[in-house]
């Protein structure tokens, strides 16, 4: 009788830790690891964004703690509004009805746009600021992107402490040497030819007479020998 | 070489030359580092990078430097005000031992350019030939463009709060454009002046040495040796030659400045074609 309890205690007992054991935290794994959707990784310049790609790798059992009524969605963003913004069922798509869209990267359209320093020199990649998939137009109220809260949602991910007027700086400004620009962007387009002028100016004057002034100097002995002609033997 | 005789004519004081020094330091690293950053898509420009610690590092320095740079010109100006001859006021400014500009200047400009082309005599230059004195005011008001501009993109969290911030997009063409336009002139027009020209070659040592050799100023820079003879002050401002050991660290402080100079200026004409503008 005395075994038998005994086996009994044992049983619940094994059973309460098995049962303890589902709480423990998960194994550390190397696949929980957040990876960019790019051809490109995120590089020295990895900031997190909170929320995961479908086709990616996601944390095992490690979802932030936050719940908001209705919405259902994958991995849940930190905050109210965020969810709002990060659904991306509400995301109008700009490239719905492209063919073969899936093939397609998005400097084959938008070439233009990988000229700057962003995507020259950080290596940031298209998707680190416009999204996954669908990627809505920056005025699309919902988009990441729209200037309501483009610094807090995407510029601020690398420039801590981003605001509104600061995210105004133009990431894929227009080439100023291009006549366009003067109607896109007048500021820079003026300012860039008023200093081309300056520096073109000065060089237009400086170097020719630069040039002579070395060349006339070749001439000089001559001229100094018959003016001084008991100047040193 | 004659050390005892004065053959030399006092064109420096010390602090003029130290500070002529320390803006040579600094324009060379911030054309280095800025350059570096331009050119990061390049071999040369990630090799030049890698100089100062890298990409992000390169900016750490030309912001350090530059921050000094713009020191360097504010006690420069403190400088000015010192050494202003306040009780002669207006006149001590408009005579020929000011570098600012006079109507001569330009006469003087044009009847050089006409002995370039074989017309006439060259100009009775006074103490101040109108070259020195643009490259003296280019340092000044391109300082102010391009360290406004710099300091608008060194602290933009906080120059956006000043104004909006694609005012950063106008500011990096600024400072982009005028950094070439110095850089070149410096490096062109300025070495040439000072190293190549007959007059000078193969070194004017007078901004490391203090002082010009007589017989030279007396050819190219008549009118100022007449006055000083007139009012009998040459005497006073003679002095004789640095010994021959400071002369070689003269040329070769002066020729490694050169060298860095052309380095760069090569460097970043070869690779020109290989950037994204």
């Amino acid at each position: 009788m005395k075994q038998m309890i005994n086996i009994r205690t044992l049983l619940v007992a094994s059973g309460v830790l098995l049962t303890g054991l589902l709480f423990l935290p998960a194994i550390a794994s190397a696949q929980g690891e957040e990876v960019s959707s790019a051809i490109r990784r995120y590089k020295d310049r990895e900031a997190s964004t909170g929320y995961y790609e479908e086709y990616e790798m996601l944390p095992r059992r490690q979802r932030p703690f936050v719940e908001i009524p209705g919405v259902r969605r994958g991995i849940f963003p930190y905050s109210p509004t965020a969810a709002r913004v990060r659904v991306r069922m509400r995301l109008a798509d700009s490239h719905q009805g492209i063919k073969f869209y899936e093939r397609r990267r998005c400097e084959d359209c938008h070439i233009e746009q990988t000229r700057d320093i962003h995507t020259v020199r950080a290596n940031i990649t298209c998707r680190q600021c416009h999204g996954g998939e669908p990627i809505a137009s920056n005025a699309h109220y919902f988009s990441p992107l729209n200037p309501i809260r483009r610094h807090a949602y995407v510029c601020a991910k690398c420039h801590e402490g981003a605001s509104a007027s600061y995210a105004s700086y133009v990431v894929h400004a227009p080439n100023p040497l291009m006549a366009g620009t003067m109607k896109s962007f007048p500021v820079l387009f003026y300012a860039f030819w008023i200093m081309v002028a300056i520096a073109v100016g000065t060089f237009a004057v400086f170097l020719p007479h630069t040039i002579l002034w070395g060349i006339r100097e070749l001439f000089i002995k001559k001229e100094k020998a018959e003016s001084e002609p008991d100047n040193e033997n | 070489m004659n050390l005892t005789t004065k053959t030399r004519i006092k064109r420096f004081s010390p602090l003029q030359r130290i500070f002529h020094v320390l803006l040579m330091l600094s324009f060379l690293t911030l054309g280095a580092t800025g350059l570096s950053r331009m050119y990061i898509e390049t071999p040369w420009g990630r090799w030049l990078g890698g100089l100062f610690g890298g990409y992000e590092a390169a900016r750490t320095v030309h912001i350090y430097v530059g921050i000094f740079m713009l020191c360097g010109l504010l006690v420069h100006v403190f400088y000015l005000l010192f050494k202003i001859n306040w009780q002669k006021f207006p006149r001590s400014l408009t005579g020929p031992d000011s570098l600012l500009p006079r109507p001569d200047d330009i006469k003087q400009f044009f009847q050089h350019i006409a002995w370039f082309m074989g017309f006439g005599k060259p100009p009775a230059f006074d103490r101040w030939g109108y070259w020195e004195k643009f490259d003296y005011w280019a340092v000044f008001w391109g300082l102010i463009i391009i360290g406004t501009t710099g300091l608008l993109m060194a602290f933009p969290l906080t120059s956006s709060r000043i104004m909006p911030g694609w005012g950063l997009n106008v500011a990096f063409w600024i400072h982009r454009i005028e950094a070439l336009l110095a850089m070149a002139h410096v490096f062109i027009i300025h070495f040439f002046i000072a190293h190549l020209r007959r007059h000078n070659f193969p070194m004017d040592r007078a901004i490391f040495e203090g002082s010009a050799s007589l017989d030279a100023v007396r050819h190219e820079k008549p009118a100022w040796i007449e006055r000083l003879e007139k009012n009998g002050e040459l005497d006073a401002v003679l002095v004789t030659e640095a010994v021959p050991g400071q002369q070689i660290v003269f040329y070769v402080f002066g020729y490694a400045a050169v060298a860095a100079g052309l380095f760069l200026l090569i460097g970043a004409l070869i690779n020109t074609p290989y950037i994204s503008w």
